[in-house]
């Protein structure tokens, strides 16, 4: 029984450990040296990211960039959701299959494609081209969660509201979406953290006008400052951070292996 | 050896405020059938689970053969047991899944074949020795569950609900079956089901079970003809019940009082003048009568309510004076039709009384 | 008639409703792709001509096999050592201990988080002068530390596992909760201790759980960008290659850059079609 909990302790250390050892390198001052913690701490590097690396900008971008990325593959996502998942479509298992490819081939192959045909249709350093690029991988995700949310609607609920004597729009709206709600908001969930954490597609689009949160933090490793880095790790990191703690009663694991992350 | 297979003594489980079983004492001598018999809930289960031992009792012992086992694993008390989901390994064939119980005992290879067919057949199964459990129907799995249990001669055969997820007809076939088994190998079983045309049919005895206690343990004659509450006698059978008061006992008959009218019962029961009990008596034990038979003991003016036509029988309603209901069955010679005044029977030695009321 | 023209309306409906998946697959995905490998065949820097230079270059030197054989292996010790941890841990996991909730959801957190940020408190805690070390040099003072772990391939092995174990564990477990009990009952009561009904039954059962996550984590490990990047040192898996080709010479060798990129998406489609042919071909069995 102690074996056991050793072993969960121990694992809860590996996966935590890094991000407290971010939030207080994050905060620490003149930590260099043998110590398990720094001597003094300050707010300094956090200043330094917000005024010298212009954080707040690079903020807008990102969200910016995810809204646009998380509104287009959401109407991607519910147009071909329907589809899938309400109307007769042959060959559906093989479609399915191929709309998740964009996410089981690393995406640095399809990446230089992009970048390629970004440049000459001058989407390089847009915030359009970034989210168009973040679409590839998002829409997937959104189409998939969509599929199953509309799949999961009861024709007979449709029927039961015509029934009771309402026209296609007015079922729509008082029936359709608040059923399917809970998918759109699960799918833009995904979506956002998707996008928010994009880093190779993002890697291959971007510009000096649109540097978004994981490509700066990118930067600033190669500038060398750790501190700094490891500041606006800790900002990036928050929101996935709070939304995880805030689903992970509602959603099943299963569902997160299609995966939030940006590679 | 000890004087009896299995024995609980004062076990009690619990799951935070419900008691599940609440101080069991049973005794089960070798080569008896006995049920637990119970609605859901009752318990009947979680007796059986501490037997196994999946669950652990709060307070008290499980000895079998004498030997305390409380505290001993579910893998090294010897035991047999056939599920109600049938539970076989579904990665391994039908050969390999009664093969099991000896290639964890590594046993020599050809005493675990010779075994394993023997057991095979016992069943019915020798020829499907390579079907996947998946390939079977239901009736076959439970029998390669039944091998399966029955392959390494265990002390006692434990079976919970096994007949449940078949249908109907092959209900009636296994049961006779697993009957036909246990006692052909002289084992001792205990039986868990809900079902109470099984519990008759098979028991030596049957216990039956409400909130974690035993009600009653006898023979399925016992239980039928004697029940010792009403909770027994309404669960076991078809019964109908009326709230009455004694008024006289001489010998072995006793007689009550009931709604104004005087009713004698045959029983054995000792009880005082005036004690408030209840009369019970099966549905299809009570004669019915044209209007113009002779008065007698027991005889009551009564009028049809209304009738179902069941086929094999007739399901009466029947009103007695003081708008006293009962049901009454008949095997459908008689055609009484709704409304009709007749006279009912109450033969005495059908009659029962049971010392509580609702 | 009528019926036709309905059944035509049907159709039109459902393509136009396929339209944005099908633009976004088609543009997005796979005109990327043709482009990359269009690329990959034409010289550096023109735009006809055809060349298989940068794939035989690539393929026979011995920097390109390095990579190929550096990709692989860490993809598949990443794999092996997932396993070998997600699987005590999913045993552990489904019988629900005290503080099982917070247990659960700890395995998610490298699956919110991005490689890159993983990787930099990753480094931070391995340095040479981060909590391992200080936890060696003063708890176990025996062991002769500092341990290098950072930009040692056995530490790199370690980041990926570290991000990507999850997968499998999240299947594995998943599998295990689907599990019938009344089996492993039945074992138990034929008399096989816990062991032998994890060994003979459990594991077995679960097989498939474990090798669909194996897949996921595989995949991931074999297509891992910021990882590498960040905290790979000197050992460049194929996906930081393609990037360094674009980023390290100038002009961008775009088309060395594509080809390598090609060669990775090919190796991975043929490895994952061979694990899944052997999947499905323990399923029938």
């Amino acid at each position: 029984m102690i074996l056991t909990y050793t072993l969960l302790v121990c694992l809860s250390i590996f996966i935590f450990s890094p991000f407290v050892l971010i939030m207080i390198k994050s905060i620490g001052k003149d930590w260099f040296g043998k110590l398990w913690l720094p001597p003094t701490l300050t707010l300094d590097w956090y200043k330094w990211a917000i005024n010298v690396a212009r954080l707040p900008e690079v903020m807008k971008n990102t969200i910016i960039v995810t809204e646009l990325a998380v509104a287009m593959s959401t109407i991607v996502g519910i147009f071909s959701g329907w589809a899938f998942g309400r109307r007769h479509l042959p060959g559906k298992e093989l479609l399915m299959s191929m709309i998740l490819l964009p996410r089981m081939i690393p995406p640095i192959t399809y990446a230089l494609g992009i970048a390629r045909i970004f440049y000459g249709l001058n989407l390089v350093n847009t915030h359009f081209g970034i989210a168009l690029a973040h679409v590839t991988l998002c829409a997937p995700y959104a189409i998939l969660v969509m599929s199953a949310t509309f799949e999961g609607l009861d024709e007979r609920m449709l029927e039961a509201a015509s029934v009771c004597g309402a026209n296609p729009l007015r079922t729509f709206f008082h029936v359709t979406l608040p059923q399917i709600m809970p998918g759109i908001l699960s799918s833009m969930i995904f979506t956002f953290t998707t996008s928010y954490n994009e880093f190779t597609l993002t890697l291959m689009t971007y510009g000096a006008d649109t540097l978004t949160l994981p490509i700066r933090t990118y930067l600033a490793v190669g500038e060398g400052y750790w501190e700094v880095t490891s500041a606006m790790s800790v900002i990036m990191v928050l929101p996935s951070l709070l939304i995880l703690f805030l689903i992970q009663r509602q959603v099943k694991p299963e569902q997160l292996v299609g995966g939030f992350k940006g590679l | 050896m000890s004087e009896w297979m299995i024995e609980l003594k004062g076990t009690t489980k619990r799951y935070g405020t419900l008691v599940a079983n609440d101080h069991i004492d049973l005794q089960i001598p070798r080569g008896e059938l006995l049920t637990l018999l119970g609605p859901s809930g009752c318990g009947k289960t979680t007796a059986m689970r501490c037997i196994t031992g999946h669950q652990h009792p709060d307070e008290g012992q499980v000895l079998i053969d004498g030997q305390d086992v409380t505290d001993l694993p579910t893998h090294r008390r010897d035991l047999g047991m056939v599920f109600q989901n049938f539970a076989l390994f579904p990665h391994m064939t039908v050969y390999d899944n009664v093969d099991f119980p000896l290639m964890i005992r590594t046993l020599p290879h050809d005493e675990r074949r010779q075994r394993v067919t023997e057991a095979l057949r016992l069943v019915r199964m020798d020829e499907l020795g390579d079907r996947y459990p998946r390939q079977l129907s239901g009736g076959q799995q439970q029998r390669v569950g039944l091998a399966r249990a029955l392959v390494y001669r265990p002390r006692v055969l434990l079976l919970d609900e096994p007949l449940s997820n078949l249908d109907a007809k092959l209900r009636e076939e296994m049961r006779f079956e697993i009957k036909e088994l246990v006692t052909q190998l002289h084992m001792t079983a205990v039986y868990v089901t809900h079902d109470q045309g099984e519990a008759l049919a098979l028991s030596d005895r049957v216990a039956v079970m409400n909130v974690g206690r035993i009600q009653q343990i006898g023979t399925p004659r016992d239980i039928f003809e004697r029940p010792n509450s009403l909770f027994v006698a309404d669960f076991i059978g078809l019964s109908d019940f009326i709230e009455a008061r004694v008024d006289a006992v001489e010998g072995n008959s006793t007689w009550v009082a009931v709604k104004g009218l005087r009713v004698r019962v045959e029983t054995e029961e000792r009880l005082r003048i005036g004690q408030e009990v209840t009369l019970f008596i099966r549905p299809n034990r009570v004669e019915l009568l044209e209007k113009g038979a002779p008065a007698g003991e027991n005889v009551l003016e009564a009028r049809v309510q209304k009738l179902t036509y069941l086929g094999d029988n007739i399901d009466y309603r029947v009103v007695l004076p003081g708008d006293w209901e009962i049901r009454v069955q008949t095997n459908g010679q008689q055609y009484l039709p709704a409304g009709s005044s007749i006279k009912v029977r109450l033969p005495p030695k059908h009659c029962h009384v049971i010392a509580e009321q609702k | 008639m009528r019926h036709l023209r309905s059944q035509r309306r049907e159709w039109l409906t459902t393509l136009l409703l396929l339209l944005p998946g099908f633009a976004v697959f088609l543009g997005l995905f796979v005109y990327p792709f043709i482009i990359t490998i269009v690329l990959s065949l034409r010289p550096e820097g023109q735009t006809t001509g055809w060349t298989l230079e940068y794939y035989t270059s690539f393929l026979a030197s011995e920097h390109g096999r390095q990579v190929i054989v550096l990709t692989f292996f860490l993809a598949i010790a990443t794999t092996l050592f997932s396993v070998l941890l997600s699987v005590p841990l999913a045993l552990v996991l489904r019988r629900k201990l005290r503080g099982h909730r917070f247990f659960r959801a700890v395995p998610l957190i490298p699956l919110v988080v991005p490689g890159l940020i993983g990787a930099l408190g990753l480094l931070l805690v391995f340095g040479s002068r981060g909590w391992f070390n200080l936890f060696i040099r003063d708890v176990l003072p025996f062991i002769h530390g500092p341990i290098a772990v950072n930009y040692t391939i056995s530490g790199l092995t370690l980041f990926y596992v570290w991000l990507y174990f999850p997968y499998t564990l999240l299947t594995t477990l998943s599998t295990l909760e689907g599990l019938d009990p009344g089996i492993e009952e039945a074992a138990q009561v034929s008399g096989a201790n816990p062991w032998k009904v994890l060994r003979h039954v459990v594991l077995p059962l679960i097989m498939p759980g474990i090798l669909s996550g194996s897949v996921l984590t595989f995949m991931n490990a074999f297509g891992a960008f910021s990882i590498p990047l960040v905290a790979g040192g000197n050992y460049r898996p194929l996906s930081v290659d393609v990037y360094k080709q674009i980023q390290l010479f100038v002009p961008a060798h775009w088309s060395q850059a594509c080809a390598i990129a090609v060669i990775m998406g090919v190796l991975q489609v043929v490895f994952l079609t061979f694990y899944m042919r052997v999947l499905r071909g323990r399923k029938v069995k």
